[in-house]
């Protein structure tokens, strides 16, 4: 097998991982967001709800949650989810209880000053999240959203487990089919390629927000 | 007819009782220094003042209006209070402001907000009718503003790269870009370093000129007889004495009152 069919296989399957990653963002992030609310919430019951399913999900590996997801509704209610639709699904819970914690800090580490100079100036709460907190939030979270985001793109070969054909189960199909082994340590470029991007991306974003401090 | 009227205020934080019904009323462009040690309950009569605390119990007036009255749930809800709290402006001792805006930024934010909302709302803002006029006068005021704190040179950086002498002035300037009728200070000079504090205390002195209403919560005495109208001293949650700055401070009665000044000017002896 040549180089050329290889890389092209690989990057079939490195499709599947772009897309998790894609719909993963693109679904944690709000879902995150109203996690983080319900485990800041002033309703004593649901904020301890929200923290105990969140310290659940942190507390347990992602692998064991995508077995979870794909084997337990064919088990007890005779569902059968599509691979990718469970990985998805396990993604999405995973990422946002880990995007809601770091949104909370991020939140929590506004001092009530800022809300406290909104009120007296006669801003209304919402004028006070967008225009004043919002911001200094962003600032504080792009960094631990850069690393969230990193460990993502890789997490996503984990869905192999439940047999997504992303790219290192593809690459194991054809280590076991041709008898070579290489593929398998290619796979690790593609990594570092996308990786590389968003190291520089986030680097960008901060740079960005430098302009002030505090 | 007093501008400012205080009435039994009362507001306790579960079972403390910080403040225990204090009454005081304030004339348009008097100053008036609240003294008294630490816990007296100062900065909690402050933020009742402003609607940050809501008092268990008493009236605060501004000219005739009834803003808040503890026995009234109307005066209670949101909206009402955050138009209320235009009555007032209110300068805390750690600055707040908004570090991602400029100084001149910082002005015109809540000001530019406010013309939004009263002319949607079919009403005017400082006289005019179209935002792009209200605007242009936000900004010909903040100008002003920034002039009568002596920051205009500083109009487009940002706070941290400020002393805290000159992030307090953008402050007092902020509070008035809103022509707030009192003007409110916690320990304006507390968080700043001793050579710092007079310029800010001179902003303040120069507000006074302009006939600018105010309350000033200050550890600075010798500031608060020279500068205001009336003292309160404060201790326990009362007003344990109250009168001219010769009266309360030059000549104090209640042994309290003598206490707590002697052990200041020790200090600045
Ligand atoms: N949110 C709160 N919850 C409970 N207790 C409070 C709260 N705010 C203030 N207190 C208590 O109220 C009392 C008065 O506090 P306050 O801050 O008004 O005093 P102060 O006169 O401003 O003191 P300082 O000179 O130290 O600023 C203190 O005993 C304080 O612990
Ligand atoms: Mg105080």
């Amino acid at each position: 097998m040549d180089f050329l069919t290889v890389t092209n296989e690989l990057l079939k399957g490195f499709g599947q991982n772009c897309l998790l990653f894609a719909l993963t963002l693109l679904m944690a992030i709000p879902l995150g967001l109203v996690i983080s609310m319900g485990s800041m919430s002033r309703i004593a019951p649901l904020k301890v709800f929200t923290r105990t399913v969140v310290w659940i999900i942190r507390g347990t590996p992602l692998m064991l949650q995508l077995m979870v997801v794909f084997y337990l509704p064919a088990l007890f209610f005779e569902v059968n989810l599509e691979r990718f639709h469970a990985a998805v699904i396990a993604f999405v819970i995973n990422y946002a209880a880990y995007f809601s914690e770091i949104f909370r800090g991020g939140i929590e580490a506004i001092p009530k000053g800022q809300y406290e100079a909104g009120y007296v100036l006669g801003m209304k709460k919402s004028q006070i999240f967008f225009k004043v907190v919002l911001l200094q939030v962003v600032k504080r979270i792009t960094a631990p959203m850069g690393n969230e985001i990193i460990t993502l793109i890789k997490d996503t070969s984990l869905a192999r487990i439940i047999y997504v054909a992303e790219m290192l189960l593809t690459a194991e199909n054809i280590v076991a089919q041709k008898v070579i082994v290489w593929p398998l340590f290619y796979t690790g470029v593609y990594f570092l390629v996308f990786c590389g991007a968003l190291t520089l991306l986030f680097r960008f974003i901060e740079k960005k927000l430098d302009y002030y401090k505090g | 007819m007093a501008l400012l009227e205080v009435k039994n205020i009362k507001k306790h934080f579960g079972k403390t009782e910080v403040l225990k019904d204090i009454s005081f009323s304030l004339d348009k462009g008097e100053v008036l220094a609240i003294i008294g040690s630490s816990g007296s309950g100062k900065t909690t009569l402050l933020r009742c003042i402003n609607f940050l605390e809501t008092p268990q119990a008493g009236v605060i007036a501004v000219g005739d209006e009834v803003l808040f009255d503890g026995s009234d749930p109307a005066k209670k809800k949101d909206k009402e209070i955050r138009k209320n709290r235009l009555h007032f402006g209110m300068v805390f001792q750690q600055f707040n402001l908004f570090p991602q805006y400029t100084v001149y930024e910082n002005l015109i934010l809540a000001p530019k907000l406010l013309a939004k909302e009263k002319l949607k709302a079919g009403e005017t803002y400082m006289g005019e009718s179209s935002y792009r006029a209200a605007v242009d006068k936000i900004k010909e005021e903040a100008e002003q503003l920034l002039e009568k704190v002596g920051l205009t040179e500083k109009r487009d950086e940002y706070p941290c790269n400020l002393s805290g002498g000159q992030q307090q002035r953008v402050a007092i300037a902020r509070a008035l870009a809103l022509n707030p009728d009192v003007l409110c200070f916690d320990e304006p000079t507390s968080a700043l370093d001793p050579e710092l504090t007079g310029e800010v205390l001179n902003v303040i002195k120069g507000l006074k000129s302009s006939d600018s209403t105010m309350i000033v919560v200050t550890h600075e005495i010798s500031f608060a007889r020279d500068v205001a109208d009336k003292v309160i001293f404060m201790a326990d949650g009362v007003i344990e004495e109250e009168g001219t700055p010769q009266q309360v401070i030059e000549n104090p009665q209640s042994p309290r009152t003598q206490a707590f000044l002697s052990r200041f000017n020790r200090f600045s002896d």
